[in-house]
């Protein structure tokens, strides 16, 4: 806004043209099509993500249903909605940009990163949740709660965590819950819960497992157990590769959140100095790119991990 | 209309170019010139070359006798492994990218630098962490898995340093990623007026393939890596059975990228002898678009025959079939390149110079490399022909006979624009002939020896191998003689080299209507294209009658 850029000057050298370009018009189309490249790159990245998760949810739905039921679908519902509300504040500071409103601009990028820190304190919420129940994948990363312990959540404390808008069925089963949180875990191993291997007997009963599930979770290389009993250990590293999955997902989903707010900073100081105008908005326009697309990452994130085979709960089978 | 004559005299003033352009270490280190960043990418690609080469030289004076006797099997899993490493993500993959690529695709397409010159700069600096990481890693101990990382070997089976070597490749895969970006981008929007897409150069066309490849493969062995990675430090399965995981899995998301990633080496190199083949018969490519397009095709199915590595390895039949059909049909467009290279030889008036000789050598190498793909590729000689020397040697048929030399032509074709010197055409003949030679020696016989069943990856064999296996040690002695020459008078002619003229060959191409070497922002004045690539006649621009006279062609 402080400068009034004519561009149409032929020796006049815009502000923040770069010497390898001959025009703005040039530069511009470069940084856009560059970032969608980018973006191209960063959705292969995931896309080894989640066909991974494909992979073994198809295998072993059930496994993958025990491990989203202990996944709180408020926590993650309501990241969904605060990163939803963040793209718009995101789109709007493109507009206010195109507009040179540099004091909306500034408002603006400062809502954006609001939601972005509200979402990484949710998530922080979540894995400090995950930690203290157990589900932390790698053993010895968990809560070590001593044999008779009192270090495991409080039942008030936990009901936090879970209510709102959970369904009837986890609240009908959160009284055996609560009583599977406080058993003993001295080495802060990695352990599922009874209520996980009611749904592979449920699956069993309803003839719904899969293929690989009848091999997976009832034979260990010896053969299978009597009575078409669960190895429980090998169920517990199914749903344990659940977990490893959800980790690295949203890992590197928040690792993409906190480059965003870092490259927010960056734009709200240049903002702050009115760097952006009418006539020069690109870098707004680019950043705002990135920032959809980690959105959109979370939008595909949240039904995969927190959502699919909830349905499992009532009793999959009916 | 521009005088031949003239560009030839421009050397005399000796203006300011990108080499003089700046002397201190900083103005090296800081550059944003794609120039001086192809330099750097040059000096240290080779240090690479060469170390993977030593490793090389150690595997074949071990398999010299039957016995394991130079090396341990353990050590010797080391060392191929270490071999294929700096080889393929040091070397094969950013050379011609990184140094010809990078130099050259800008002054090409009329250009004063690539999109994104601090991106450019990133990548070289991401490329230094990685290879120096890898090295690190290769010192404490090295790996042991072979390049591909098969689990369980690379988790269960394996206490080298994974890894550090993972990470190495990680970071080096995001310089690769960067590259191809920019190259992608600069193609887009930098090209000067006139410079239609179908009037870029073949090499750049080649590139902009290799690039789709670069972002679009490239992220997942990234992604792959850094779930070994993670797997091996956490424990958990996702790839090792013994804990639950899918070693298949693993190899699916491998060769999904490093399928795709061959043609990453060998696109640019075809690129490369495109321009040499149509220069050097002064005369315009042959089906001119269908060499273009077909960069593109291999590019496109390239990431479609990632199974044919896997025809062994417990995938299905059905799955197999498919990947199979679709391994032929990738064949078409290297067949089409092929084809429109000899029909451009037809009645051309070729020069034969040392890049040329590296151009015609590639052509016969690349097609025998091309052909045994076809009978790797049958899902039935397959079982028969996996885990050999067959495969090897199609690997370094293809690796080797097509990419090296097609680099190796590059760089001397280019050496006059880069390093503004000529270096001894005598030598570079003699060297290019060795290396062919060599090079022929050395793994033909390997496709004998895998054909009677030889398997790879073995420090002893038994003894009745030992005939060809001393043909193929020889080979190697003369093919390192080759190799090493042109690292001699290539640094001979920086010192004691004639200076180069702007255009030594009399050549349409762009880059030879600049001085040589280029002033750092490449042109004087931003050209205006007005003539196809490879145009020999009056429309180019050039004094032909010049031309005639000096090499008394007809054009």
């Amino acid at each position: 806004m402080a400068h009034a850029v004519d561009t149409h000057e032929h020796h006049y050298h815009p502000p923040g043209l770069q010497h390898q370009f001959e025009d703005m018009k040039q530069q511009e189309e470069s940084v856009s099509i560059g970032m969608w490249v980018f973006l191209v790159q960063e959705i292969m990245f995931f896309g080894g993500l989640f066909t991974v998760y494909l992979v073994f949810r198809s295998r072993f739905p059930m496994a993958f249903a025990a491990g989203s039921n202990h996944l709180d679908a408020f926590w993650g519902g309501l990241n969904t909605l605060v990163l939803i509300v963040s793209s718009l504040t995101m789109a709007l500071t493109v507009y206010y940009a195109q507009k040179g409103n540099r004091n909306m601009q500034v408002i603006l990028i400062i809502l954006t990163m609001f939601f972005g820190t509200v979402f990484l304190g949710v998530k922080a919420i979540e894995y400090t949740d995950k930690y203290n129940h157990g589900t932390v994948p790698v053993d010895g990363w968990n809560k070590r709660i001593p044999e008779g312990g009192t270090q495991h959540s409080s039942p008030a404390e936990h009901s936090t965590l879970t209510l709102p808008f959970e369904t009837k069925a986890s609240a009908a089963d959160a009284e055996p819950h609560e009583s599977e949180a406080v058993h003993p875990n001295p080495q802060g191993r990695f352990r599922i819960e009874d209520k996980d291997l009611e749904l592979v007997k449920q699956a069993q009963e309803g003839n719904y497992l899969t293929g690989s599930e009848k091999i997976g979770y009832f034979s260990n290389g010896q053969g299978s157990l009597p009575n078409g009993q669960i190895d429980e250990a090998k169920f517990r590293d199914k749903v344990r590769i659940f977990f490893w999955i959800y980790f690295v997902m949203t890992g590197l989903h928040a690792l993409h959140m906190i480059i965003g707010l870092g490259v927010m900073l960056w734009l709200l100081w240049r903002a702050w100095l009115g760097s952006y105008t009418a006539e020069y908005f690109s870098p707004v326009e680019t950043a705002g790119l990135y920032w959809h697309f980690v959105d959109i990452v979370w939008i595909f994130l949240f039904p995969l991990l927190y959502l699919l085979g909830r349905h499992f709960l009532h009793g999959g089978g009916h | 209309m521009q005088n031949v004559d003239a560009i030839d005299s421009g050397y005399a003033e000796k203006p300011v170019n990108y080499l003089t352009n700046g002397y201190t270490v900083k103005s090296w280190l800081l550059t944003k010139d794609h120039k001086r960043i192809a330099i750097m990418y040059l000096i240290v690609v080779s240090i690479f070359f060469m170390m993977g080469g030593l490793y090389a030289a150690t595997i074949r004076l071990e398999l010299l006798t039957p016995q394991s006797d130079l090396l341990q099997s353990g050590t010797y899993n080391k060392v191929f492994t270490q071999h294929g490493i700096l080889m393929i993500f040091f070397f094969l993959i950013p050379s011609i990218p990184a140094i010809l690529g990078n130099f050259l695709i800008p002054i090409m397409i009329g250009a004063k630098d690539l999109a994104f010159p601090k991106v450019n700069l990133l990548s070289w600096y991401l490329y230094m962490i990685g290879g120096a990481l890898t090295l690190w890693a290769l010192m404490q101990g090295g790996v042991d898995t072979g390049w591909t990382f098969y689990t369980p070997y690379s988790t269960t089976f394996s206490n080298s340093y994974v890894m550090a070597v993972g990470l190495g490749i990680f970071i080096n895969g995001f310089s690769s990623i960067l590259t191809g970006l920019n190259f992608i981008v600069t193609i887009h929007t930098m090209r000067a007026p006139g410079m239609t897409w179908f009037r870029m150069p073949l090499f750049v066309w080649a590139h902009y393939a290799t690039s789709l490849i670069m972002i679009l493969g490239t992220p997942v062995i990234a992604i792959t890596i850094l779930l070994l990675a993670i797997e091996r430090l956490a424990q958990i399965g996702i790839f090792d059975p013994a804990i639950g995981g899918d070693p298949i899995l693993f190899q699916h998301l491998f060769w999904f990228y490093s399928h795709p990633a061959v043609y990453i080496m060998i696109l640019p190199g075809m690129g490369v002898i495109s321009e040499l083949i149509s220069n050097f018969s002064r005369k315009k490519i042959f089906g001119y678009e269908f060499i273009a397009f077909s960069s593109i095709a291999i590019a496109v199915f390239g990431f479609l025959v990632w199974g044919h590595h896997m025809f062994v390895s417990g995938q299905s039949t059905y799955a197999g079939l498919v990947f199979s059909f679709l391994t032929m049909v990738v064949a078409v467009p290297s067949a089409i390149k092929m084809f429109n290279w000899t029909a451009t030889l037809y009645k051309g008036s070729i020069l034969f110079d040392t890049p040329m000789l590296y151009a015609l050598g590639f052509m016969g190498l690349f097609l025998i490399g091309g052909l045994t793909g076809l009978f790797l590729g049958s899902m039935g000689l397959v079982v028969h022909l996996t885990d050999t020397y067959f495969v090897v040697a199609h690997f370094h048929y293809v690796m080797v006979g097509g990419q090296v030399i097609a680099y190796l032509g590059g760089i001397h074709y280019w050496w006059s624009k880069m390093t503004g010197k000529m270096y001894s055409e005598f030598w570079g003949k003699i060297s290019a002939m060795l290396v062919f030679v060599g090079f022929n020696l050395t793994f033909f016989p390997q496709f004998i020896l895998g054909y009677q069943g030889m398997p790879r990856r073995y420090a002893s064999y038994p003894e009745e191998f030992q005939v060809l296996n001393i043909f193929s040690t020889a080979g190697a002695s003369v093919l390192g003689v080759g190799l090493v020459m042109p690292v001699v008078y290539l640094a001979h002619s920086l010192i004691w080299g004639k200076d180069a003229p702007a255009n030594p060959w009399l050549l349409p191409g762009l880059e030879w209507r600049t001085a040589s070497p280029p002033p750092t922002e490449n042109f004087e004045e931003t050209p205006i294209v007005t003539w196809e690539a490879y145009d020999f006649t009056e429309e180019s621009g050039l004094d032909l009658e010049d031309a005639r006279n000096k090499y008394k062609v007809t054009v």
